[in-house]
């Protein structure tokens, strides 16, 4: 668990630090947001036609109301940590492509609910938006982060590798 | 926690049901629980940045940095103080609190104890850091300049603030709950 620990904190900084650099930002961070602005202004458009976007922007042309997509609300942080926990766990490295295509999907699919419910909530009501944005929703994607990972630890085979003693019969027709 | 195919999804729900608890909890009782970090950020702003900051209070949840500069401007007197809220880097704690709940593990008190300690050193960092991103980065160049870092200490300063508000205050009680909980995830591994 301790390797665990240290391969984890290393591995996550390292990601965190590269995602921080220019180069980053410019190529992957920067359209990366702007197409989930696109995605979510594409799935609320399905039943509010009154949605535009502009870069990282979702605005209703009803209101006027707009969020910007920022650091923190593109689910890459959370994606970054999801990543460190799955490299760190002793796992092959077949499940771990695995369990990081699920994973992802299962990250980014909850962000796009909380940048979509952002946009209704603050329209609703500011304070409630502050509160949502800032302490329930990020609270919510690390549990998303959390729980994925459980559910990918409960995928791996036991420790030992054999999930158990072999049975004589599967013993002998493999001997 | 009973070993049935259940078991994640049940622990979700549980988890669910805490965390309204747990903020509210948090919520109305941030000033008590925010006082160890002031504590340390005291210990940390007389060590390392005595020359910066006269003193730190505390107020409900916002801290107030009593710094040593001077506001920009002419004739402007005075000397800048900072506030920053710790609501803002503290919003692990609920969390945290639902997810020990929630495992329904034996010594869920002391866990919860043990996790509260990890945590405040680490609001404790982000509460600083956004202090010295304001005045390295925000205030304007005439206070920044009374500052002195270089230029590397800025990056520093940026890269402390973007860590301490977008990684720590989640990962650290989500690292903290793994960390105590380990029989669990054997028991899991386990059962696959």
């Amino acid at each position: 668990m301790i390797r665990f620990f240290l391969l984890f904190v290393a591995i996550q900084a390292l990601l965190f630090g590269g995602e921080l650099t220019p180069w980053a930002q410019t190529f992957f961070v920067l359209p990366w947001t702007t197409a989930l602005a696109r995605i979510s202004t594409w799935l609320v458009a399905l039943v509010d036609p009154n949605v535009v976007t502009a870069g990282k922007v979702i605005r209703s042309t009803t209101n006027g109301f707009a969020v910007s997509i920022e650091a923190g609300c593109n689910g890459v942080e959370a994606t970054i940590v999801l990543l460190a926990a799955m490299l760190a766990f002793p796992a092959s490295w077949q499940r771990r492509l695995a369990g990081l295509a699920a994973g992802i999907v299962a990250v980014q699919g909850l962000n796009i609910v909380r940048v979509i419910s952002l946009f209704y909530i603050g329209q609703w009501n500011a304070q409630v938006f502050e509160w949502a944005h800032l302490y329930v929703w990020q609270a919510l994607i690390m549990l998303d982060v959390l729980i994925v990972w459980l559910i990918w630890v409960r995928t791996l085979p036991p420790p030992d590798g054999g999930g158990g003693p072999v049975p004589p019969a599967v013993a002998a027709a493999s001997a | 926690m009973p070993m049935t195919p259940g078991l994640v999804p049940r622990f979700v729900v549980r988890v669910l049901a805490w965390l309204p608890v747990a903020f509210a909890v948090w919520y109305f009782t941030a000033p008590v629980l925010l006082w160890p970090v002031k504590l340390v950020l005291d210990v940390v702003c007389r060590m390392g940045f005595g020359d910066l900051v006269r003193a730190v209070e505390q107020a409900g949840s916002v801290f107030t940095f009593a710094t040593t500069l001077r506001p920009g401007g002419v004739g402007a007197t005075g000397q800048v103080a900072l506030e920053v809220d710790g609501l803002a880097y503290s919003y692990g704690l609920p969390l945290f609190v639902a997810l020990v709940l929630a495992a329904r593990e034996p010594g869920w008190p002391r866990k919860l104890g043990a996790g509260y300690a990890a945590m405040v050193p680490a609001i404790a960092w982000g509460v600083l850091a956004d202090f010295l991103k304001t005045v390295a980065m925000s205030s304007g160049p005439l206070v920044a300049s009374q500052t002195g870092f270089s230029a590397l200490q800025r990056e520093a300063i940026a890269f402390g603030y973007q860590f301490g508000a977008l990684i720590l205050p989640t990962v650290v009680p989500a690292v903290a709950w793994v960390l105590m909980h380990r029989g669990l995830l054997e028991r899991l591994r386990a059962q696959a």
